[in-house]
């Protein structure tokens, strides 16, 4: 049966004037297959809508073109329209006749408007229905990693109602702050209290991740536990695991010399023999895009103070105060007396009668400066937590140039990845600190709650999808999916063909493109619908 | 499975010159696989032979079709019909479908558009490498499953040639790995290094009498 | 032709029609979902339907919506050259450009250019 195409042309209340829309009207009448044409000023308000409406009932039409202001601003008024007339919504194509025509250009535009109805006239000639279904998810998620930022989660997440598995590779909860709770505030030991007695979170520990598989509302996870292997599902997944510190020092720890994480432990003991009367910190941030060392080196530089009381002097070539809460940091270890000394060349450090002598040329005073010390804190290195670079090929997951979760893609901010229903939380991410990290937890619980709350969720059935008869198997699309959502599936013969999961799918087309086979279509983006709007440009 | 890339566009204009009408004739199988001959290579190739054939001014029409295997004559027949409407077919299947074009469609005059090259697998993608060389009598039982004959640059049988480059690269092709490096860590990894003291004699390359003819048993 | 990815090049022609910044009648635009929808087919369609020149335009490097798509557009613009100068080129100009969505003015000066060059060879269609 050939489609009955409805046109309607709307001059936007009188906005559009370069355009002949009595003659456009008639020429596109004369196109194949449009059965109606209409011309409006309202097109998107309750008149034009009702008038719409009514036309498309009874001139029986089942494809819509509208010509009229960018899809961008009232494609869905228009879609909201056909399905009123029981018309799938899918079925419309929106022409762009205001912004990319009669505003872009000076003069009568109608000879491009008429090319651009045509494009719309030619896609809508092909376009198929995309129906509506209800999918199931799993409502439980998983949080690995126990620190602060795994805990905050699974305890908010329990709030909400969400089941959660906190999973942890050490023996006990805490994370590297769980010896440090007084220092930052953190309040780590009360939480893993109330996290042993609530009913929403069970916890793993010695345990890891073996393989994920699956997507959103459907991750099929493999765990080991202790010495035994386990399978569960979950409709979502939060990665909490955090950073490490050390190696690459040029400094042996000793009595006198220790690095930032050191000195946190050695303020938080209390049995220390003798406290440290001059504190000396050298800072060189040689790591010019993390703010770790800095929020690291300022807060325990602080704490020194505060706690010890004494000199703390903090060589540094540039403290950089980009980041959340450091600036603030900064004044407020400056007010309580720490002195910052700053250099342009690396300072001299040598042993000096069982202390710790730094020579350095200060910049801004012009002179050079001696500090002997009882205490040498020098810089250490922040990488991410060992495994982050298996466990991200395993998840198909980026990290950025540091090593860390998270591409510095904007898109991705704060805390999703590429993977729908996978977060990244916390120091896992590189540039994080206390502060950010209570705000990007309750992003992640809140993007979690929305997506598994309901238990279920309405998504478009076959957008994309692969055609069995021609896939030839040969993983392209698997392996070319940047949302991963493509996986494979047996079909009536037996045989294995590739399938794209509805859930994951973030319509990019990428597959379809790539596709050697052409197996995959992507409906209203199709090839033929493509080459179907460039047929119309060769039509003068 | 099998690998073929596109001719040269030259040779392909000049093959085709004296035809009006040609149909290029695509294969769903092995070249769409590696990106050299399946319905989107036959999209393209016919999109650029056109838009060549406009500037030159000739009139002729080229024709666009492809089928699941070019080397069954049953699948191949199915073009009979187009193949009758053009002077001469421009076959993007490997040698083999070819072949069996021209043999279902004797007096047309069938042309190769790709050159096949070798058997081989994606070791990334776009990247095709070869991996077999279809010598009839396979030992990559000796060899930890790497086979020699093509991927040692020189074809040795019994060990590397002394010029393995840093890295364990290849001294003909920096590119390339060492073979030999690579049978030697495989052998290693399965405790089965005796096998890199024992000595083969030359290859039988007859073990496959050309041109080669398999009976399977009758069903 | 230009065909326009939706999360960036789209929205920038509409802001620069917003602002009334001009540009150049011959322009057809073709929306996508990513750049990296488009295949080198396409390219080669719109040149054999009478385009003088072929744009995509996609996200900036590194900031890609779907990631990849963008570096996939560039390399299959690049091969479009290589295909179209094995048939003698002629005039045909092929060129990928990245914008952001909030870029109007970029995306007018893109379009400009492109059109000198086809001005300036001597074939405007």
């Amino acid at each position: 049966m050939e489609p009955r195409i409805g046109v309607f042309i709307c001059d936007c209340g009188g906005s559009i004037k370069n355009i002949d829309f009595s003659l456009a009207g008639k020429k596109v009448a004369k196109s194949s297959n449009v059965a109606f044409v209409d011309l409006s000023s309202d097109l998107c308000l309750k008149e034009g809508k009702e008038k719409m409406s009514s036309s498309l009932r009874a001139k029986n039409i089942d494809r819509v073109v509208v010509a009229a202001c960018s899809p961008e601003s009232k494609r869905y008024v228009f879609q909201q329209v056909l399905e009123g007339a029981g018309l799938n919504g899918h079925l419309l194509s929106v022409v762009n006749i205001r912004e990319q025509c009669s505003w872009a250009h000076g003069g009568d535009v109608t000879e491009k408007a008429l090319q651009l109805i045509q494009m719309g006239v030619n896609r809508a000639r092909l376009l198929k229905p995309i129906e509506k279904k209800e999918v199931p998810l799993n409502k439980e998620v998983l949080v690995v990693g126990g620190g602060f930022s795994g805990m905050s989660s699974a305890i908010q997440l329990s709030r909400l109602g969400l089941r959660t598995i906190l999973l942890e590779r050490e023996s006990a909860l805490g994370g590297r702050n769980r010896d440090l709770e007084d220092l930052y505030g953190l309040k780590t030991n009360s939480m893993i209290k109330g996290i042993e007695g609530d009913k929403n979170i069970e916890v793993f520990t010695s345990s890891e991740v073996v393989r994920v598989e699956g997507r959103v509302g459907d991750f099929t996870v493999k765990i080991r536990k202790g010495t035994e292997e386990l399978s569960r599902v979950f409709g979502g997944i939060v990665f909490a695991t955090g950073y490490e510190t050390g190696g690459d020092s040029q400094f042996k720890s000793s009595a006198h010399i220790t690095s930032p994480n050191g000195l946190a432990h050695m303020l938080q003991a209390s049995n220390l023999a003798r406290k440290p009367r001059t504190v000396g910190f050298v800072f060189d941030s040689s790591d010019e895009n993390s703010r770790l060392p800095a929020m690291a080196t300022l807060n325990t530089a602080l704490a020194a103070k505060q706690k010890w009381g004494g000199e703390v002097y903090v060589f540094c070539k540039n403290v950089k105060v980009d980041g959340e809460g450091l600036e603030s940091l900064y004044s407020e270890a400056r007010e309580c007396g720490v002195v910052f000394v700053k250099f342009e060349e690396k300072p001299n450090i040598s042993a000096q009668d069982g202390r710790v002598k730094i020579e350095a040329r200060d910049v801004l005073l012009g002179e050079n400066t001696t500090l002997n010390c009882d205490l040498l804190v020098a810089e250490e290195k922040f990488s991410p937590s060992q495994g982050t670079g298996t466990l991200s090929s395993l998840l198909n997951v980026r990290t950025d140039s540091r090593g860390f979760y998270q591409d510095e893609n904007v898109h991705l901010y704060p805390v999703a990845s590429e993977r729908k229903g996978i977060f990244f939380v916390g120091d896992c991410r590189g540039d994080s600190g206390p502060r950010r990290v209570v705000t990007d937890v309750s992003s992640v619980v809140t993007s979690l709650y929305e997506l598994l709350g309901p238990g279920k969720i309405v998504v478009e059935r076959d957008r994309v999808k692969v055609d069995p008869q021609k896939c030839r198997t040969c993983l392209t699309c698997v392996r070319a999916c940047p949302h991963s959502a493509v996986g494979l599936t047996r079909i009536d013969n037996g045989r294995e063909v590739a399938e794209i999961w509805d859930l994951a799918c973030d319509g990019c087309g990428i597959c379809t493109a790539i596709c050697p086979a052409k197996a995959i279509e992507f409906e209203g983006y199709s090839d033929q619908q493509i080459l179907a709007q460039i047929e119309a440009i060769g039509v003068s | 499975m099998i690998i073929a890339e596109r001719k040269p566009m030259e040779e392909i204009k000049q093959v085709i010159a004296p035809y009006k009408k040609v149909l290029l004739a695509g294969c769903g199988t092995c070249v769409t696989v590696c990106w050299s001959g399946g319905e989107k290579e036959v999209g393209i190739l016919a999109s650029q032979l056109r838009l060549a054939r406009g500037t030159e001014g000739k009139d002729h029409a080229i024709l666009e079709a492809t089928v699941e295997r070019q080397c069954e004559k049953e699948m191949a027949e199915e073009l009979r019909s187009k193949v009758a409407e053009v002077d001469a077919v421009l076959s993007l299947a490997c040698g083999i479908g070819v072949q069996t074009m021209a043999e279902i469609f004797e007096e047309k005059p069938i042309f190769p558009a790709l050159n096949t090259t070798f058997l081989g697998m994606p070791e990334k993608e776009g990247v095709w490498v070869e991996m077999c060389g279809a010598c009839g009598d396979c030992f990559l039982d000796r060899t930890g499953s790497v086979c020699p004959i093509v991927r040692c640059a020189k074809g040795l049988l019994n060990g590397p040639c002394g010029g393995t480059r840093k890295g364990g690269k290849c001294e003909i092709d920096p590119q390339k790995d060492c073979a030999w490096v690579l049978i030697y860590r495989r052998l290693e990894k399965q405790g089965r290094l005796d096998l890199m003291q024992k000595y083969y004699p030359p290859k039988n390359f007859r073990a496959v009498k050309r041109p080669g003819k398999i009976q399977a048993i009758k069903a | 032709m230009a065909f326009c990815c939706e999360h960036s090049a789209y929205s920038a022609a509409d802001l620069a029609g917003r602002l009334a910044l001009h540009c150049p009648e011959n322009l057809r635009v073709i929306p996508v979902p990513c750049a990296g929808r488009v295949d080198t087919l396409h390219i080669l369609k719109a040149f054999e339907k009478g385009a003088a020149a072929v744009l995509v335009l996609g996200c900036e490097e590194g900031a890609c919506h779907h990631l990849t798509g963008n570096t996939r557009a560039k390399e299959r613009v690049k091969h479009s050259e290589v295909l179209l100068k094995e048939i003698g080129g002629n005039g045909r100009y092929v060129a990928m450009s990245n914008l952001s969505p909030n870029a109007p003015h970029k995306f007018v000066k893109i379009i400009d250019e492109m059109n000198e060059k086809i001005k300036k060879s001597g074939e405007v269609r």
